[in-house]
């Protein structure tokens, strides 16, 4: 088990790393795909404990919510909107892949300070964990395009997810699922969001909405 | 008493008038159906706050839900906001169905939202489990993001990217912070349905990891603070106030802010019993509500835009309930009174602004002037609840306000005292010369004569007389409800 564990974990350090270097958007959204996977697959793995029913549930609904339903739509989204990829990002490719990289090591610097996180089975999940949910926030912040903002979104919350399964022992099950159906309800509005967007603007450039200020 | 009945309605009933919204086809009585259900759940929220306040708190559905004297308190703010602005919404969308401005699509997205607005903010307060409370504000954001664009334009659609793009990220910071807080109380072991249950957290709060708590703390003051629009993080907050159809800027201003606010207060007892009562989190709150003050008063001096100008008042007001949280002792009690009246005060301004609005049609300052003339009923709302906000005695905002700085001087915070005195001078003269020159400017001609009937005109002009009569006395109940729901966070 602990093998696979790194392996996995050390696929959704890359597949991080990857985003922050990729210029399609379709690309970015089978990268978050991938990554949804894994973390369904690291779910049914973490635990020294064994399987249970309920982590099963969660596998299968994070498997299906993050590696199928969010790609079908924002894909859907992509061709609605006729864009392909991101031209100008604020902050390079290149930059952002060594900025992917020094988020790792920040994150390994905030992780040792954690106290006992007795749970965490391999010492490398928290600090990749944390890096996910900085990879996230960058993506949010230096991408133009609505669409990458609802990538680095959902970065940040397969972060989050990340981290609760591996700091955070005992969750109730319904907070688990009220937070999945959050996140699938939150994705599918921004859909929506992007439609108007691109309805209203005729492009889904996030750094254009500008009107509103001061 | 069955609270498991109780409590159960004042989820479902929302949840119902939502159904019913959607279904029902004659616009007239969309908002009908809309207000009615937002009485009947008043009536309940009623019954169920005086028996807090008279009993004592309420567990109910095996401690999932816990009501004590702090929730009921803001659902009794929460229960005069959306009153007041759901009878408000009946004159407001007449008149923009009238001028064509919303479809009977826009009617049903709008009633239907609003309802369901109503069941998340009321799960948020109800519930004893941390993970569920979140779950809540969440659901908040979501569902109020589409009546920020109603009616759908280019202005109101960035404005609700924005106030999407930032409020998830924010709350998904709490959610981070809340993980954090379950795994501070690891070493409790505590049974999965336990583990973030306030009442459960608040009694071991001792044994609880201090440093995983004081990082789960700060994300948590981070994402509800983007929700309840504390500075820095207040950006989504002008755009969303100022874009939105009047009664939604009033129940955002009015009352989602200060339920975030209450979100974050909730774990305050907890960490400072956790990290040996130094004041820890009351100085971080102190100093985000102060940033706030400054930061909302430098952009108040320079705004055209009259709804903007009273989103950054919210800005300044829960900066200054946020102060007064932080400050303790008389400070607590103060920030409880304050976030009665600027509830009450806000929603009276902003729907003032959004009839004015409707009369002129436009918010910019320029060219509304000369409203007392104009339209006499609004207008005068407008520059009474203007008065009101800057801080003017006798209303009741001037009295908590000065009960604040009491507090600043009871705990020796000089410098909070001498800042906030500052950020409220800037925003007097600021706030006021906008007011001067909207209410005795040169009159111009106006879009649709302003036309108030009697329910109009109470709306308009009840506030003013509870924000005096307030100023001045402050009824029995009243008074004990509120040292009741300070004492739930002075008691650690």
């Amino acid at each position: 088990m602990q093998q696979w564990l790194e392996l996995a974990t050390v696929l959704l350090f890359l597949s991080n790393l990857a985003m922050l270097g990729l210029s399609e958007l379709g690309a970015c959204v089978r990268t978050v795909a991938f990554q949804g996977i894994l973390l369904g697959f690291i779910t049914l793995i973490v635990r020294q404990e064994g399987l249970s029913v309920r982590l099963l549930i969660l596998s299968v609904m994070s498997i299906g919510l993050k590696g199928f339903v969010f790609p079908f739509l924002l894909l859907r989204s992509i061709r609605e909107a006729g864009v392909r990829r991101e031209v100008e990002p604020f902050v390079g490719y290149v930059t952002s892949v060594v900025g992917g990289l020094l988020m790792l090591a920040v994150s390994m610097w905030i992780s040792a300070r954690i106290p006992a996180t007795a749970t965490a089975m391999s010492s490398f999940q928290i600090p990749v964990a944390l890096s996910t949910i900085f990879t996230g926030l960058f993506l949010v912040v230096s991408r133009r395009k609505a669409l990458n903002q609802v990538i680095g979104y959902l970065v940040f919350e397969s972060g989050i997810y990340m981290f609760g399964i591996t700091a955070v022992g005992e969750i109730p099950f319904l907070i688990e699922l009220g937070v999945l159906l959050d996140v699938f309800v939150a994705v599918f509005v921004m859909g929506i969001a992007m439609n108007h967007i691109n309805r209203e603007f005729d492009h889904i450039d996030a750094d254009q909405l500008s009107s509103l200020k001061g | 008493m069955n609270y498991n009945l109780l409590l159960g309605l004042l989820l479902f009933v929302p949840c119902a008038g939502a159904a019913i919204c959607i279904a029902i086809r004659a616009p007239g009585r969309i908002l009908a159906a809309m207000c009615t259900t937002v009485m009947v759940w008043a009536l309940i929220t009623l019954k169920l706050c005086l028996e807090v306040f008279s009993r004592g708190p309420i567990q109910a559905a095996d401690r999932v839900f816990y009501v004590d004297a702090l929730s009921a308190y803001h659902l009794c703010v929460m229960m005069l906001v959306f009153v007041a602005s759901s009878v408000y919404a009946i004159g407001y969308f007449k008149e923009e169905i009238r001028s064509e401005r919303i479809t009977r699509r826009g009617l049903h997205q709008y009633a239907g939202l609003w309802c369901g607005a109503l069941a998340a903010m009321t799960l948020s307060l109800i519930s004893n489990n941390l993970g569920i409370m979140w779950v809540g504000i969440e659901a908040t954001t979501l569902l109020t993001a589409f009546l920020i664009c109603i009616p759908r334009k280019a202005a109101s659609i960035e404005a609700m990217w924005k106030y999407l793009m930032i409020c998830s990220i924010g709350v998904a910071f709490a959610f981070l912070g809340t993980l954090l807080i379950a795994a501070a109380s690891g070493g409790l072991h505590l049974s999965r349905s336990e583990t973030l249950l306030w009442t459960q957290l608040r009694v071991s709060a001792s044994a609880l990891n201090p440093m995983l708590l004081k990082m789960g703390f700060l994300c948590l003051l981070v994402g509800y603070g983007t929700k309840a629009g504390l500075a820095p993080l207040h950006n989504w907050l002008p755009d969303a106030h100022s874009q939105a159809p009047a009664p939604v800027s009033a129940i955002f201003s009015g009352f989602m802010l200060n339920a975030a606010l209450y979100c974050i207060l909730r774990y305050v007892p907890i960490v400072e019993q956790a990290t040996g009562r130094v004041g820890w989190s009351l100085q971080l709150l102190s100093l985000f509500g102060i940033i706030s003050i400054i930061v909302s008063a430098a952009f108040i001096i320079f705004q055209h835009d009259v709804k903007r100008l009273l989103a950054y008042h919210s800005v300044e007001h829960i900066g200054i309930i946020t102060l007064a949280f932080g400050l303790g002792g008389l400070g607590t009690f103060a920030a409880l009174f304050h976030t009665l009246n600027h509830s009450i005060c806000k929603t009276l301004s902003f729907f003032a602004a959004g009839r004015l609005g409707q009369t002129y049609d436009t918010h910019d300052m320029t060219k509304m002037s000369g409203t007392l003339a104009s339209a006499p009923v609004w207008g005068t709302a407008l520059f009474g609840s203007l008065l009101a906000l800057i801080g003017v005695a006798p209303f009741a905002l001037f009295m908590s306000e000065f009960q604040v700085l009491r507090a600043a001087i009871d705990s020796r915070a000089i410098v909070w005292m001498i800042l906030f005195l500052a950020g409220s001078g800037i925003v007097f003269v600021g706030a006021l010369r906008h007011a001067i020159a909207m209410a005795w400017g040169e009159p111009v001609s106006v879009a649709v004569p302003e036309s108030t009937g009697m329910i109009e005109k109470f709306l308009a002009f009840a506030p003013i007389a509870v924000l005096l009569v307030l100023g001045v006395w402050i009824p029995g109940p009243l008074l004990a409800a509120m040292k009741q729901a300070a004492s739930v966070l002075r008691g650690f």
